[in-house]
């Protein structure tokens, strides 16, 4: 086994190499500023023509998606160079800038654009379009010479984890769990998938990235060693999904090759924790949308998102009222959950129940939830937890015998999994939202087509796709860096500065779009699923490849989460 | 007496009735009570007490029919419902074929199994014995269902018959799944009964639990009767198993919780009458569910319905009367082996473990071919942290070890000192306040004394599995005990002497010498007068009160020691660890490795602790063997093998090696010693006695020949005078 495993990783060396090579070789190089120029232009026009209808509408494409304008830009201007790594740098500048006002009108952050990693984040989103319509733009490429950046460069080992050829990041993840074992294995996967996908479109920052693992087994302790590790052996830590960072102390402050105490970059995928939620060198995909620094009781500003409920209420039902179950095994969840269950009342939603709910509650014991729906003549029914708790609670009120189709069934990400789909015809018409493009959406989004590449699983865990987010990311603010001020000039602190500048990122177009300078705001945008004859079937926002913005789907209240849950 | 029940049952029962009554008005809801929902809370806990109740007559059949009490019953459930799954879900199997399949064929020859390789071999072994090897069971089927099927899949167990049709119950309906899973509940309680009150096959189960030689002579096959017990009782687990699985889910620690109120039911039956076992686990499932319909214990004390169970099983343990327990009998030919060691030989044992860890910290181990290079932060932050746990695994020593008192909470233990530590010290981390933590949690340890005075043997161990398992539920979680985790840490680094010991190797050094320390004290105080008094207790209470040895007294002050011990290990577990998530931080799982680990290492043996620590700096090491690409088969062994089969292939050797690994290799090193002439003694003694004929199974299954005779005449100690030299049978003739 173990041979198999050494094989299998020096065969994976070499074939990124050989793929590296290829690509060197290949590339071509384009009238970039030329077409960045006319790219400006053509987003500028989208942004003021074709957009505002999206504005109206409260529903708009975060990013490059196929709607008239989009396609439009892509057919007709061919800015194609943008989407390359490589060019990245030198595009930045303009090419961000009509993604900017698009981002502007759909937000309503005008902020936006103003400095240098706002618009690295936001360049990012033309990049579909640009790697999409790659092939119409071949011809106007091969009339400029090519000049690899990477050759004209020495290249040096920077700091831990970067060497003249190689940037070691480390994946750490909950996997290894006696109880659990391959809990978060989506994760490792995902980055690895992430790895080899840039590895081999060329590497990164001129550099082959390479990636080790920790398995923190749901447990403080390994989740310490693992930041311990990266410490040692890693340039950051990218995808983590470690449910029990409880120090984040040794993260924090970690030197660096220099001796500084600035800490290891950590692309997180779930911070649930609030020391990992408030870590200053945390950035995570998943957004703690909570303020930091926290005492662990006491007020706290939250943003929650309530997109889905508003358009219930505008859409389906004008009086809501329900239960909403509460995930209460730990302080964190019911810390997470608790900031929705007010933002629903806030939009008016009546809460008939918000009973806590344990993993180890038995099918029968949803019966006392029934209860409460039936005392109330409830039609809503929320349920924060995860995908077998909805199963279980819908399953019982069949059991029970309440009319399940005069309720609303909703819940969130965890029930986008194919085992809910699995539990056949009691989870029919189930609503759930999503911040990101639908995996079956691979036709509108460039970067969610690669990574249902490279992950070449039909269905990925959610984990899987918000470590491939933290390699994307990642990569985003080291080629910022490299941009600005070349491929030497890859330190921690530097990539730290990257991220913490990061106003607006979004996965190249394929999720909602965050804000990294600061740990409250949460991603303002969502798309509406439902379960229809077994299938997830797309809702609102009912064109593909589009995510409904509206600034009004966030609210944010400061209260004592705490003392908020009735138990 | 009152209607022939003990008076002071009587009141403890009208107590507890009564503080329950104050609870519930003070957590009324303020829920209308209305006779629709009253109905469906009734016929849901009613359900969920016949499932509670089919588990806990397998642990009573097992109980009552081989003197073991099964930690492993919920395991054999877990394992037989994911076959199940396998067999129906995976497979396409239909249900009544994988059914059939998994409890008819499988689960008898897994209890068959079981009882050939391991159960038989205890017969004579000591309770602690008995239960860890249950407990090793448990753990390695639960590793087993987590190699084999990925937790990263949810699945679904289909309900046997549905849950869509039922019975209208005017506005509710109980579906025919769970009306049939309640009646099967009942049946195979009485047909158990009647198994094992009027039939051969039960009476000759019985006799050979209470007098298995007796029960030979008069027919009875002790062998096959006690396979037969533990296919019964596997059955019985794996139906639990698979009824249970559609209600809970698939996931193996949750299904496998479900034992632990089985636990409760079982003993509210005394472990052995039926009725009362099946009528706990109704009144349970209608207590929980009641409870959670009709109260509101706050957020504080969120998991209060979920500690109905071992409050009620802590409850019933301390006041019920006890039935006459029937397990951890001497071994016939175990003689106990006891010697003192000298206090040089424990200054020169504290002074190796010092030695060693300066060499560890320091990164100067050198394996010959192969240097590790300096061990780093992740290495060191491992062995802190066991080292943490070989701390509260030394409290179990005086306890468990030497004077006999079983005890599953040691993390309990641990936690309130770590709760009192808070409240001292605050966010100071003044090291000062540690020994001030023992002396407090002192009195903690002689209060749970108190009820353990009266308790022996299985039901101190469930009392203290119902102590740690209450704490964990209603306790701790308490944000005034356990501070929610924000920003910073919980608790701080430990400042002492001017130090601050934010640096692992200074924490670690720290640990190590406060180790040593509590070793060495351990090491005087059972050469001195009360200790001798503890090995008296071990051998036998009567004898000890007939000798004058206060009985109860000396309990209480070995939990003190104890608890002292556990009280300043969970100190530095806390502090190693910085915040302690107040709910998953004392699970009982955690708490059942240490003294599933401490007992395979030899629980009677103070250095025994620090074999907590060998296995994660052995799995540390397969990491760095993995990191410098030295890897073949030794990785993957650890890997896939000793990581999550381990512990419970350790606490496996407890079968063979009753008094565990360390006390084996302590004896197997000994001799090599100079001055230890009378371990090379006792070597010599034992060879002479391996020479000797195996007697085997006492002429049970087989006559005695003349050899044997003459041998069992020579163990009896009868002069060789008596027995004549050629044989009887020669001498006959």
């Amino acid at each position: 086994m173990a041979w198999v495993r050494l094989s299998a990783a020096l065969y994976s060396r070499y074939a990124a190499r050989e793929a590296r090579r290829s690509t060197e070789g290949g590339n071509v190089k384009h009238l970039r500023w030329i077409i960045g120029l006319l790219a400006v232009l053509a987003l500028v026009a989208v942004a003021c023509g074709g957009g505002n209808d999206d504005d109206e509408s409260g529903s708009a494409a975060p990013t490059a998606a196929p709607t008239a304008a989009a396609d439009d830009m892509g057919d007709d201007m061919g800015d194609d160079s943008m989407g390359d790594d490589d060019d990245m740098g030198d595009d930045m500048g303009d090419d961000s800038m009509g993604d900017d006002d698009d981002m502007g009108d759909d937000m309503g952050d005008d902020s936006m654009g103003d400095d240098d990693m706002d618009d690295m984040g936001d360049d990012s989103m033309g990049d579909e379009d640009d790697q999409m319509d790659d092939s119409d733009a071949e011809p106007v490429a091969t009339e400029e010479p090519e000049v690899d950046p990477c050759e004209a460069v020495d290249l040096e080992a920077t700091d831990i984890g970067v060497t003249e050829d190689t940037i070691t990041v480390l994946v750490m993840a909950d996997v290894g769990s006696p109880l659990a074992p391959g809990l978060f294995q989506g994760s490792i996967d995902g980055v690895k998938a992430w790895a080899n996908h840039v590895n081999a479109e060329g590497g990164l920052a001129c550099r082959q990235v390479e990636v080790i693992e920790h398995d923190s087994q749901i447990n403080p302790t390994e989740t310490t060693n693992g930041f311990l590790k990266a410490c040692e052996d890693a340039f950051a830590l990218v995808g983590t999904t470690a449910l029990f960072a409880l120090d984040t102390t040794d993260l924090q402050t970690c030197s660096d090759a220099h001796g500084n105490d600035i800490g290891v970059p950590d692309f997180a995928y779930i911070t649930t924790e609030p020391p990992h939620q408030c870590s200053v060198v945390t950035f995570a995909t998943s957004r703690p949308n909570s303020e930091c620094p926290y005492a662990g009781t006491g007020d706290r500003a939250v943003q929650s998102q309530v997109g889905h409920v508003q358009w219930l209420l505008e859409n389906i039902e004008p009086d809501i009222n329900g239960v909403y179950l509460i995930p209460s095994d730990l302080p964190s969840t019911i810390a997470t959950s608790m900031p929705q269950v007010r933002s629903f009342q806030e939009i008016g939603v009546v809460i008939d129940g918000e009973p806590g709910v344990s993993g180890f509650t038995t099918q029968s014991e949803y019966g006392a939830y029934i209860q409460i729906m039936r005392d109330n003549d409830s039609n809503f029914a929320y349920s924060g937890s995860d995908d077998q708790s909805m199963i279980k609670w819908r399953s019982e009120a069949e059991a029970q015998g309440l009319d399940t189709d005069s309720v609303i069934w909703m819940c969130q990400l965890a029930c986008y999994t194919p085992s809910f789909l699995e539990a056949g015809d009691v989870v029919e018409n189930t609503y759930m939202w999503i911040w990101f493009l639908p995996f079956d959406e691979t036709d509108t989004n460039q970067e969610l087509a690669d990574f249902m590449e490279a992950i070449d699983d039909p269905f990925p865990p959610a984990w899987a796709a918000g470590s491939w987010a933290d390699g994307v990311l990642f990569e985003q603010v080291v080629n910022g860096i490299v941009a600005e001020s070349g491929p030497n000039a890859l330190t921690r602190q530097a990539v730290l500065d990257g991220a913490r500048n990061l106003t607006s990122f979004d996965v190249n177009g394929w999720w909602s779009p965050a804000d990294y300078s600061t740990t409250e705001n949460i991603m303002p945008c969502f798309m509406l699923m439902q379960v229809q004859n077994n299938e997830f079937v797309r809702v609102h926002p009912q064109e593909r490849g589009e995510l409904d913005c509206n600034p009004d789907n966030v609210v944010g209240l400061t209260r004592d989460w705490g003392a908020e849950f009735g138990g | 007496m009152i209607f022939g029940i003990r008076q002071s049952v009587v009141v403890a029962t009208l107590l507890a009735t009564l503080g329950a009554a104050v609870l519930a008005v003070l957590s009324w809801k303020g829920t209308q009570v209305s006779g629709e929902a009253f109905l469906v809370t009734t016929y849901i806990g009613l359900f969920l007490g016949a499932l509670w109740a089919m588990y806990a007559t397998g642990l009573v059949v097992v109980y009552t029919t081989t003197g073991v009490f099964n930690f492993a019953q919920g395991a054999i459930g877990v394992f037989s419902a994911f076959l199940y799954w396998e067999l129906h879900v995976n497979r396409g199997w239909h249900s009544i074929l994988a059914l059939f399949v998994v409890v008819v064929l499988f689960a008898p020859a897994l209890g068959v199994t079981l009882d050939i390789l391991l159960m038989r071999r205890m017969r004579t072994a000591t309770l602690v014995v008995q239960l860890m090897v249950t407990v090793a069971v448990m753990v390695l089927l639960l590793a087993l269902v987590g190699a084999v099927w990925d937790a990263d899949t949810p699945r679904r167990v289909p309900f046997l018959f549905g849950i869509g049709n039922g019975i209208d119950l005017g506005p509710a309906r109980l579906p025919w799944h769970r009306l049939i899973v309640f009646v099967v509940a009942v049946v195979i309680a009485v047909s158990m009964r009647f198994l094992l009150r009027r039939t051969r096959i039960g009476t000759a189960m019985r006799a050979v639990v209470d007098n298995r030689e007796l029960a030979a002579l008069n027919g009875a096959r002790p062998n096959v009767v006690s396979s037969t017990s533990w296919a019964l009782g596997s059955m019985l687990g794996a139906l639990g198993g698979i009824l249970i699985a559609p209600e809970l889910g698939l996931d193996p620690a949750t299904l496998n919780s479900v034992v632990i109120i089985a636990f409760a039911a079982a003993a509210f039956g005394a472990l052995r009458n039926l009725p009362l076992a099946v009528m706990g686990a109704m009144l349970l499932g209608l207590l929980r569910q009641h409870t959670e319909q009709w109260l509101d214990f706050g957020p504080d004390f969120r998991f209060a319905h979920l500690s109905i169970a071992p409050l009620l099983l802590l409850f019933v343990v301390v006041a019920l009367p006890q039935a006459r327990l029937e397990v951890g009998r001497l071994a016939h030919n175990l003689r106990r082996h006891e010697r003192y060691t000298n206090w040089w030989e424990g200054l020169i044992g504290c002074g190796v473990i010092i030695l060693l860890a300066v060499v560890f910290s320091g990164g100067g181990l050198n394996f010959k071919v192969w240097d590790p290079g300096p061990w780093g932060g992740p290495e060191l932050n491992s062995v802190n942290f066991y080292m943490t746990f070989a701390l509260i695994g030394l409290s179990l020593v005086p306890l468990v070890g030497w004077t006999g008192q079983i005890n599953l909470a040691p993390l309990a233990f641990a936690g309130f000192g770590a709760f009192v530590y808070l409240k001292l010290a605050g966010d100071t981390g003044n090291g000062y306040w540690i020994p001030l933590v023992g002396l407090l949690c002192a009195p903690f340890g002689a209060l749970v004394a108190l009820p353990a005075a009266r308790l022996r043997g299985l039901y101190l161990a469930l009392m203290t599995l119902a102590l740690a398992q209450a704490m964990s539920l209603i306790f701790f979680p308490h944000p005034w005990v356990m501070p929610i985790i924000g920003t910073g840490r919980q608790f701080p680094h430990i400042e002492l002497f001017g130090i601050t010991f934010d640096d692992r190797r200074g924490l670690l050094m720290l640990l190590v010498c406060t180790f040593a320390i509590c070793v060495y004290g351990l090491i005087l105080l059972r050469r001195s007068r009360f200790g001798r008094r503890w090995m008296a207790i071990n051998d036998s209470q009567a004898a000890s009160a007939t000798l004058g040895v206060p009985v109860v007294w000396t309990k209480v002050v070995v939990y003190a020691v104890s608890a002292a011990i556990a009280g300043i290990g969970g100190v530095f577990w806390a502090t190693v660890s910085g915040n302690v998530d107040s709910v998953q931080g004392f699970e009982l799982l955690v708490g059942f490795n240490i003294v599933l680990l401490v007992a395979a290492a030899g629980v009677s043996i103070p250095m025994a602790g620090i074999f907590l620590v060998f296995f994660p700096a052995f799995i540390g090491l397969a990491d760095r063997l993995e990191d410098v690409g030295g890897t073949g088969g030794i990785v993957w062994t650890i890997e896939e093998i000793l990581l999550p089969f381990g512990p419970g292939l350790m606490a496996l050797g407890m079968v063979f090696n009753p008094r565990g690994a360390i006390f084996e290799m302590g004896r197997g090193f000994s001799p090599i010693l100079p001055w230890r002439s009378d371990a090379r003694a006792e070597i010599a003694a034992e060879n002479a006695q391996k020479r000797e004929p195996e007697i085997g199974e006492l002429g049970i299954e087989r006559p005695f020949t003349p050899e044997e005779v003459i041998a069992i005449d020579r163990r009896l100690g009868i002069l060789d005078e008596v027995v004549p030299k050629e044989g009887y049978g020669t001498s006959r003739s």
